[in-house]
């Protein structure tokens, strides 16, 4: 398992390398990257398909040939230092690497100097290798300190020089490290009850009011991680306001591998869930879903509308885990994975437009689907797949959470009784994702083309390679999903799955592929010359052409006037259910009570020594 | 061959008075000695850490009579010699980092004077085995403190001299009141004996009332809440490297240092004064830090993250104290200890290093007011590269030390079921975070709306904060085992075995 040093050590040594060396090299510094990048995914191939168990420090470096005190310093560490390899870790290894290599291909396209980051490569690097670290470690401590050092490296890949990311960044940090605490305290609890750390050796009842918190304190770190309501509040802000290849670096690939690996860890492997924390996973998963995709509704900037998106998404991922069935494990799994591909894939499809027109805005835009055919063609591929279109991958996925909810209904609980209505809820988030990505696909790609996006191109090679790749993965992920792909990858992690519905993916896609061919024939057969143009007529006037351009996010302010969504529309946009915003006006006021008492009076402050005195003697005395 | 602890006293005294008679001719010999001598002692302390010695120096050979000793001791044990280190290691990069930023103040003989006295003053605390002596050398550093903390002699900086003067002599007063009375009922001053005389007497109304004047005579020192009120004001005027001084090392030295020093090696001590100074710790850390958030002043945000992150280290003695005086397990006590402990080491770095960051800050745009500032980290990369190791250390981000030291804190407040304070301390954490990235923001981060030209600072300034923000990162080895065994463990045994200073000092 000598693999496991080369996943962590060396893009974490070379992150280090690369700090030190100036900026201007950027060029060798991205070549160097995707070197480094590439070899660790060759690496972590090799983990994949090798052999799985715990692995101690003392077993990957060996003592012997080193000096008595390298040895020494280390012995003792080994007890906090071991690594598990099952086929969880394997796959989600496998796919850290791949996406870390993707999307550096891609920033060596989309980071050039007018992107202001400093360290962009080194801090790359540094988040790879941490990443893999928390996935492969078996020690919480150690995991929490892999953890913890993502959350620095996702504030340091932002560019912080403008009032908008500077702000974005601090709440980013302040968020994922506020988790990051919490997360001790249910460490702590943990090693309190069971005196152990290892992950390996502990299955917990959460049966009385400690165990529950050391539950919730973890699924907090990891909501948080992947984005989950109410921890999610800095996804959409870190989507609009930090380069596109950071945000589908980490937020939308690597933080949402890790944060749904943690919670498989603590649904599946570390705790037994009692019903009344399925409900709660269950009602949370489908609260994500529908508020983040009635926010994604109506955003006008197409990179948060993203990032809301981002987050709802993963609401279909922890029913599939709250589901705690092998098909809902399997299915919430699976989900994972297509929606990294999709969602990141979406991330660099924004980062190609913002890169080639300059703007964020999808009521300036519009018409670009000839001028960047490729670009377009994968946007329409990832746009159908998160919606739920079948052959696409992200309907094999969501019809897996579908059944399994089903299945789950066959239950006895207070969870399994209400399954008709995560269900339905399911389903309508699934609708809804639909309809704004059609004002997405539409108001980028589609329409009339303005004047001032005569001159954009398609990108280059570096930029349209990584997202056909993903494309190609979107599409074969749907079309094999039953025959191969679902059984190949998950019934090493959750055993055989047994689907009760009838689907097959492979023959269903040759059906629509037929359909589709037909409709193409008949089509052609048909007299297509014989179409009539005419210009529009209105009112016997002059004719009008349709020179004036409509924006497509018209259509959706309808949504924002029904009455009571209205009002919590407005709500939210002044941040009302945003937990940084209330947690900070709470703290700021407690601050100014405090402020108010320490007036300079110098008197006052020596009455208070006198006071503290008095009150202990009165206590101990 | 004696032992040559009482250098650590006499070189920086000596120092001291040498600097305005020979810094007369040359401006350059304070400048230069200060940070040499210091380097020096540095080494010293490194050498007497890693060689985990103890020893006992008696002044002027006074040899106790029949047992009872009547001299002088100075004694070096594992608790003591890590302070001596801190104090050191800090002084020396804050004597080296004033050779650029003091020149903007003149009279700088006084300033380095002053300095050395306090580190001697410092020094004499830490060593010092009789509690009388203590005294003496605590009211040197002090009064030293005094006089630097006016050091820029306007109007802002007398008045905070003023009160904290003020303030101190309430606390001296109290501890120079608690000390005659345990001379009075226990005929001795020497720490070890006293303890010796108490472990036979009963007279528990009397302890306690000695108990607390000394909480609060030397919480008000080590900035406890409610007895830190001069704190904002004297860390915010003082030259930034004398606040560096001050709160990384002085509330320390002379403050938390002291406290555990008599309540683990003199008094024994009850569940009660346990659970008070558990109560003090945790209202200083969450008083601390919500204070801190509201400020707009950069040096006043640090000094009450002082306060702050001082209620953490007392918190981890403070359990550790309960645990024992409940005749818990040893283990738990010893890891809250060793939190502790930890964490007073890395507050040394990280607070020393912020105040040496805003002192940089403050010497290229001249202002501390975090509302004018902005986008510094494109002008002053080191300033902003080190102060963000800092920020993220204190708030406890990992790979940085102040993560381990909290979380060993928090740890072992859910192993003594002490579930609301480990609860609390994660919160505070958090609110910590926050105000230090506000910092961030504000200064180094955003747009530079007024300082477009400022330059980075010179290179005596820079190198002391890239040696402290490698330690800031290098000090969390400190976590590992075997490490933590051969610098903390021995620590925490000296205060946790009563008897091992006891006789040491009785027996030499």
């Amino acid at each position: 398992m000598n693999e496991i040093l080369y996943i962590i050590c060396l893009p974490l040594f070379a992150g280090i390398l690369l700090y030190l060396i100036p900026e201007k090299l950027r060029t060798v510094k991205g070549i160097f990257t995707t070197i480094i990048a590439a070899y660790t995914f060759y690496q972590s191939i090799l983990l994949f398909n090798g052999q799985t168990g715990i692995c101690s420090l003392k077993q990957l470096i060996g003592f012997s040939g080193y000096s008595e005190l390298f040895t020494n310093s280390l012995k003792d560490a080994d007890k906090y230092v071991s690594f598990n390899i099952d086929a969880l870790c394997q796959l989600i290894v496998l796919f850290v690497n791949l996406f870390a290599l993707l999307i550096i291909i891609y920033s060596l396209f989309y980071i050039d100097k007018n992107k202001k980051i400093s360290n962009y490569y080194s801090f790359v690097l540094i988040t790879l290798g941490t990443s893999n670290g928390a996935v492969v470690s078996n020690n919480l401590l150690l995991f929490l300190t892999f953890w913890g050092i993502l959350g620095f490296t996702l504030y340091k890949l932002i560019r912080g020089s403008d009032e908008e990311s500077s702000a974005t960044a601090k709440k980013t940090l302040a968020i994922v490290g506020a988790s990051d605490g919490i997360m001790i305290l249910g460490i702590a609890i943990i090693w309190k009850i069971t005196k152990t750390l290892n992950m390996n050796e502990i299955s917990l009842m959460t049966s009385n009011a400690l165990t529950i918190t050391a539950f919730l304190a973890l699924l907090i770190g990891s909501f948080t991680k992947a984005g989950a309501f109410p921890f999610h509040t800095w996804v959409p802000d870190y989507a609009k306001d930090a380069p596109a290849s950071s945000t589908a670096y980490m937020p939308a690939s690597l933080d949402k591998l890790l944060g749904i690996y943690f919670l498989a860890r603590i649904c599946n492997y570390l705790f037994v869930l009692n019903q009344w924390l399925t409900f709660t996973l269950l009602a949370i998963g489908v609260i994500t879903i529908i508020t983040a995709v009635m926010m994604a509704l109506v955003q006008h900037n197409y990179k948060r509308l993203l990032g809301f998106h981002a987050v709802s998404q993963v609401g279909y991922m922890i029913v599939g885990f709250g589901l705690g069935t092998v098909i809902g494990v399997a299915a919430g799994l699976f989900h994972m994975l297509n929606n990294v591909l999709y969602k990141t894939g979406l991330f660099l499809v924004s980062g190609n437009v913002e890169h080639k027109t300059g703007k964020e805005d999808i009521d300036q835009l519009g018409g670009l689907s000839k001028a960047m055919p490729i670009t377009f063609i994968c946007a329409l591929i990832f746009a159908l797949s998160i919606s739920g279109v079948p052959p696409f991958n992200g309907f094999a996925s969501k019809w897996m959470i579908y059944q399994g909810i089903i299945e789950f209904g066959q239950g006895t609980g207070i969870a399994n009784q209400l399954w008709i209505v995560w269900l339905g809820l399911a389903v309508l988030g699934s609708a809804l994702t639909l309809a704004s990505f059609v004002k997405f696909i539409s108001g980028l790609f589609l329409g009339k083309k303005q004047k001032e996006f005569e001159k954009v191109k398609e990108v280059n090679i570096l930029g349209w390679l990584p997202i056909v790749i993903i494309a190609l993965g979107c599409i074969a992920l749907g079309v094999f999903s039953t025959n191969y792909f679902v059984p190949k990858l998950f019934n090493p992690i959750v055993g055989e799955i047994k689907l009760i519905g009838i689907w097959n993916s492979t023959t269903v896609s040759i059906l629509i592929l037929i359909s589709i061919v037909l409709g193409v024939l008949i089509y052609l057969i048909g007299n297509v010359k014989n179409f009539r143009t005419e210009d529009s007529f209105v009112g016997g006037g002059e004719t009008m052409r349709e020179d004036s351009h409509m924006a497509t996010t018209g259509f959706y302010e309808t949504i924002k006037s029904f009455g009571f969504l209205s009002i919590l529309y407005e709500k939210a946009e002044k941040r009302w259910f945003d937990i940084y915003d209330l947690s900070k006006k709470l703290i700021f006021w407690l601050g100014r009570i405090f402020q108010a008492a320490h007036t300079g009076v110098l008197p006052n402050y020596a009455i208070w020594v006198f006071a503290g005195l008095i009150i202990m003697l009165l206590i101990l005395i | 061959m004696d032992s040559l602890i009482p250098l650590f006293v006499i070189i920086p005294l000596a120092t001291a008075f040498l600097i305005p008679i020979i810094g007369k001719l040359t401006i350059y010999f304070a400048k230069t000695i200060t940070p040499v001598v210091l380097l020096i002692l540095c080494f010293y302390s490194i050498t007497l850490l890693l060689s985990n010695s103890k020893e006992t120096y008696i002044v002027g050979g006074w040899q106790p009579v029949e047992d009872i000793p009547i001299g002088i001791y100075l004694v070096l044990d594992s608790f003591s010699i890590l302070i001596l280190c801190i104090i050191s290691i800090i002084g020396f990069l804050v004597s080296f980092y004033s050779f650029e930023y003091i020149s903007y103040y003149t009279s700088e003989n006084n300033f380095y004077a002053l300095f050395c006295l306090m580190i001697a003053g410092m020094n004499g605390v830490v060593l010092s085995g009789d509690i009388f002596n203590l005294f003496v050398f605590l009211e040197i550093s002090v009064i030293a403190s005094y006089a630097l903390v006016a050091f820029g002699v306007g109007k802002n900086e007398l008045e905070a001299s003023f009160k904290y003067q003020v303030l101190g002599n309430i606390a001296s007063f109290l501890i120079l009141l608690s000390i005659s009375l345990l001379y009075w009922q226990t005929k001795t001053l020497n720490i070890a004996d006293i303890s010796e005389v108490l472990q036979t007497s009963d007279d528990s109304a009397f302890l306690k009332f000695t108990q607390v004047l000394l909480i609060s005579g030397f919480g008000l020192k080590a900035a406890i809440i409610p007895f830190h009120a001069w704190i904002p004001d004297a860390h915010s005027s003082a030259p930034s490297p004398v606040s560096a001084m001050l709160s990384g090392v002085l509330i320390k030295a002379v403050g938390v240092y002291v406290i555990i020093r008599l309540f683990f090696n003199m008094f024994v001590f009850t569940h009660e004064i346990a659970m008070v100074i558990t109560v003090l710790g945790t209202l200083s850390m969450i008083i601390g830090a919500l204070l801190a958030i509201n400020q707009s002043d950069i040096k006043r945000l640090l000094a009450y993250s002082s306060i702050s992150q001082i209620g953490y280290i007392i918190i981890g003695f403070g359990i550790g104290m309960v645990v024992l005086s409940k005749g818990g397990k040893v283990s738990i006590a010893v890891l809250a200890i060793a939190g502790a402990l930890f964490h007073m080491v890395n507050h040394a770095v990280f607070k020393g290093l912020l105040f040496l960051c805003a002192g940089a800050v403050e010497y290229r745009t001249n202002t501390r007011d975090m509302g004018q500032l902005g986008g510094l980290a494109e002008n002053m990369p080191i300033t902003s590269t080190s102060s963000l190791g800092a920020s993220l250390s204190i708030s406890g981000i990992p790979p940085f030390n102040g993560f381990f030291s909290k979380l060993i804190i928090i740890i072992a407040a859910v192993q003594a079921r002490f579930y609301l304070v480990a609860f609390l301390a994660v919160v505070v954490s958090i609110i910590t975070l926050a105000y230090f990235l506000k910092f961030q923001k504000r200064v180094f981060y955003g747009v530079n709306k007024n300082y477009k030209n400022v330059k980075e600072v010179p290179f005596a300034m820079s190198f002391s904060m890239i040696v402290l923000v490698v330690l800031c990162l290098g000090l969390s080895i400190l976590v590992i085992p075997s490490i933590r065994e051969l610098i903390l463990d021995p620590a925490v045994n000296t205060l946790i075995n009563m008897d091992q200073y006891i006789n040491q000092v009785i027996q030499y």
